[in-house]
């Protein structure tokens, strides 16, 4: 009898369909990656397995018995768990502490001997029996603290596990590793449904695969008879090519951005950099390695920043954002909804917020010449000019990134433009859009440094490609010498290490 | 990019905003708060029409003068509450502080210098507690906290009886009395919200508030240079209640401690009232300026019906703690 049967689970958030009229079904002893774009729903099927959401229509039944998910620990207690994207663990406490942390089994004393004899043994099914349970977690490496993640759910004899994106993090030796665990909880009848970007990952572990898309269950397959294109077509809903748009032609032009011996304090270490026009240029590095902050200190955002950096020979003055904006150089975070959007403001002042002194006669701003300009910009973007009046929180992911791209498109000057994950979070058609309008930026003689975790991203749009490891970087690779595995050996545990 | 790959993207995009905005509209939650509204301020035009005296000339000329006063507060709080800073307790505090500082400076210098000085004053002391807030982060509800019980201490020890009055025969060059049958404090107030409507409208400075009470840190990432425009609202806003201290002055030819009190409490009332989110970014001096209207109407409306102080603080608690809820219901995500 199949563990999990899931039946046309729909889920809205206010008028965004978030998962719709999904159905699958996974048997004890079965690997399941569930693949998706950013968007397609993977988080959104987790939380209502677990009981964060409530579903809109469907039904969840575990072992035959369908069940109303009430919360996490209803959940729990029907036996599925958990492992969140992020890790979910108390540093300060102990290892033991830390498994038993929130469970409902456990009294107010918890150093009673069973409990502490259940955290040993789902350590020892990990290969961590070895491990001393009032060692602090803080103490172990990441890769480490992955397991007791993993222990955690055993320990409350979960049978069901969720993994989602368990491995982000984690360097090559350590995702093995719960690679070879998770082979050998499978062996032991549990069911998993791991959820990751890594489709190498997919290929080596997974029994099966369902891909969703856009909130859809576009397909379930054995994951045998996929080949790693077919699988990325799938997931797109398009020949993996058309994604993105030729690249620059041409010779570099120049040397239009100069960085010097970059430093943050601890998190960017010497890092040099040069950078033409008109080029798209990647810098790749797992979380951690400081690639976002690269991008943060050059649009002076970071206070501690320190370094020589000109651009087309004038210097540029770390450490004060209006100074970098009057020099044209932009910003776009990764944390749209904190630093991008102006969620109650319209999306006119959406798109000329930073720039409404350009359209101003005697200090007094001239509104006509706003809505002109603002009108245009949206076109320019592929927002519907309608929309200039709405909120900009109304609008979706996709729509929104485009009105940060809007402030950038017509700067006194083409200058950088500084993109942490552009495309996070994003459907496939805006992605598109986004990558269009990064070219365009490119025509009219931008600088355009981005980073992005997305590997298959990197090396679809990057002209040029700095690899990153641990606040320093590793290589760089131009168009003809981009290859995703030569960047995923430099940003996982590099050989070449620039010391 | 060429024009003609312009044309599919916008197409697609509009049809993409098209099937958004019918899902967005199918469960609209402000609704019923414009409704709430709505059956409020009939009941309240309801209860002020049947008030016997009401529609009075005293008590209409009454209500303009109450208006002014608190208005005045109202709209420097405005600026203060659209820039994401809450809302500042030192203003009730400063109103008075600068009645005493303009009834001094007019005592030694003559009209003309007491108004600069009760502006300057006013300007840079919220100004200082404005920097503060913008540069060192400071949390602006304990610097404004601080900065009442400090206006306070200075004031009480300076004016050891309480209470300073204006020598003999002051004169206030017209500012007495009425223009054209309205009160002089009520022109006064329509000036000041006219040119804080203005600021916040039609400069880069007030559209910059708005930005940086949307979202701090989208406002910093855009090269808004956010401490400037935090301490100009402050500024700003400590002249705009400037006006206040003045005109109590003027009325009573003295001044004390005790004219402004409450009044930072009557103005956050007018301001949240008249729809300015509490939480920022959003809000006018337009919609103060019905808020401050909706205020005076209750308190003029309550001291017909005869009832006393405490009942006045009574129902304006129970209107802010009503504003408060309809906001956080209609606003949540």
């Amino acid at each position: 009898m199949d563990i999990l049967t899931v039946e046309g689970l729909s889920k809205s958030f206010g008028g965004v369909r978030a998962l719709r009229d999904v159905s699958l079904s996974l048997r004890a002893g079965e690997i399941r990656a569930i693949c998706g774009e950013n968007g397609a729903g993977k988080s959104t099927l987790v939380k209502l397995l677990m009981g964060i959401f409530t579903p809109d229509a469907g039904s969840i039944a575990i072992d035959g018995v369908r069940q109303t998910m009430r919360g996490p620990q209803y959940a729990q207690a029907l036996g599925l768990g958990l492992v969140a994207q992020e890790l979910s663990l108390a540093p300060r406490l102990s290892v033991l502490d830390n498994i038993w942390l929130g469970s409902a089994d456990v009294p107010v004393f918890h150093r009673r001997r069973d409990l502490r004899r259940r955290a040993h043994n789902a350590l020892e099914t990990l290969g961590a029996g070895d491990w001393d349970l009032d060692t602090p977690v803080s103490a172990l490496s990441i890769g480490q603290q992955q397991l007791v993640e993993i222990a955690r759910l055993l320990a409350r004899n979960a049978r069901l596990l969720i993994l989602d994106e368990p491995t982000a993090t984690l360097t090559d030796n350590e995702i093995s590793r719960i690679i070879d665990v998770l082979k050998t909880l499978k062996a032991r009848g549990h069911a998993i449904l791991y959820i990751s970007h890594r489709l190498g990952e997919v290929f080596d572990l997974c029994d099966t695969v369902t891909v969703l898309r856009n909130g859809e269950h576009v397909a379930t397959r054995q994951v045998r008879d996929l080949t790693r294109d077919q699988l990325i077509e799938l997931m797109l809903g398009r020949p993996f090519g058309d994604m993105y748009p030729a690249s620059a032609a041409g010779p570099d032009a120049g040397q239009a951005l100069v960085v010097e011996t970059l430093n943050v304090d601890g998190i960017v270490q010497d890092l040099s950099l040069v950078a033409p026009r008109g080029k798209i240029i990647c810098i790749a590095g797992q979380i951690g390695s400081g690639a976002n902050v690269v991008t943060r200190a050059l649009a002076g955002l970071v206070p501690g920043a320190s370094g020589r950096v000109s651009i087309d020979g004038k210097p540029l003055q770390l450490g004060s954002a209006p100074r970098c904006v009057e020099r044209n150089v932009l910003f776009l975070s990764e944390d749209r909804a904190a630093e991008g959007i102006f969620h109650q403001r319209s999306v006119l002042e959406n798109l000329l917020a930073g720039s409404f002194n350009a359209h101003t006669r005697f200090g007094i701003l001239d509104w006509l010449q706003l809505r002109r300009v603002g009108a245009r910009l949206a076109q320019r973007v592929a927002v519907d000019q309608r929309r200039l009046g709405a909120a900009a929180g109304k609008l979706s992911g996709g729509n929104q990134q485009k009105l940060l791209f809007g402030r950038a498109i017509e700067r006194p000057q083409p200058g950088v433009l500084l993109m942490n994950e552009p495309t996070r979070g994003i459907d496939v058609g805006a992605r598109a859009d986004i990558y269009r309008i990064m070219r365009e930026l490119c025509s009219l003689g931008y600088v355009l440094i981005m980073t992005s975790s997305d590997l298959e991203e990197v090396v679809g749009i990057a002209d040029i490609v700095v690899t990153m490891y641990r606040g320093r970087t590793v290589a760089r690779y131009e168009r003809q010498s981009i290859a995703m595995a030569r960047i995923l050996a430099d940003i996982t545990h590099p050989v070449r290490a620039a010391a | 990019m060429s024009r003609s790959t312009e044309a599919p993207l916008a197409e697609r995009a509009i049809a993409a905003d098209a099937r958004e905005g019918m899902g967005a509209r199918a469960g609209e939650p402000r609704n019923y708060v414009g409704i709430v509204r709505a059956i409020v301020l009939v009941v309240l035009a309801a209860v002020a029409l049947t008030t016997p005296g009401f529609l009075s000339q005293p008590s209409i000329l009454s209500l303009l003068t109450t208006i002014s006063f608190i208005g005045c507060v109202a709209v420097g709080m405005t600026l203060i509450t659209i820039s994401g800073n809450i809302m500042s307790f030192a203003l009730g505090a400063l109103v008075g502080a600068t009645a005493m500082i303009f009834v001094l400076a007019v005592n030694w210098g003559g009209f003309a210098f007491g108004l600069i000085a009760a502006l300057a004053f006013a300007g840079l002391s919220n100004a200082l507690q404005g920097f503060l807030i913008g540069w060192l982060r400071a949390n602006p509800i304990i610097v404004s906290i601080a900065a009442l019980a400090l206006i306070y201490g200075v004031a009480e020890a300076f004016a050891a009886h309480g209470t300073i009055y204006a020598a003999a025969g002051t004169s206030y060059g017209g500012f007495k009395g009425r223009i054209a049958g309205i009160p002089v404090e009520f022109a006064v107030f329509l000036c000041v919200a006219a040119l804080g409507q203005f600021i916040l409208s039609l400069t880069t400075f007030g559209r910059n508030l708005f930005l940086i009470g949307s979202s701090f840190r989208a406002a910093e990432a855009v090269g808004v240079r956010t401490w400037r425009a935090i301490t100009g609202a402050y500024l700003w806003a400590g002249l705009f209640t400037a006006p206040a201290g003045i005109m109590l002055a003027i009325r009573y030819d003295a001044a004390s401690m005790n004219y402004g009190m409450g009044y930072e409490y009557d103005a956050i009332a007018a301001v949240l009232v008249g729809g300015t989110i509490i939480k920022g970014g959003e809000g006018s001096v337009l919609r103060t300026l019905a808020g401050a209207l909706i205020i005076g109407v209750i308190q003029v409306v309550l001291v017909l019906q005869g009832l006393r102080t405490e009942w006045q603080y009574l129902i304006a608690g129970l209107v802010v703690l009503g504003v408060i809820a309809l906001q956080t219901s209609g606003t949540r995500d």
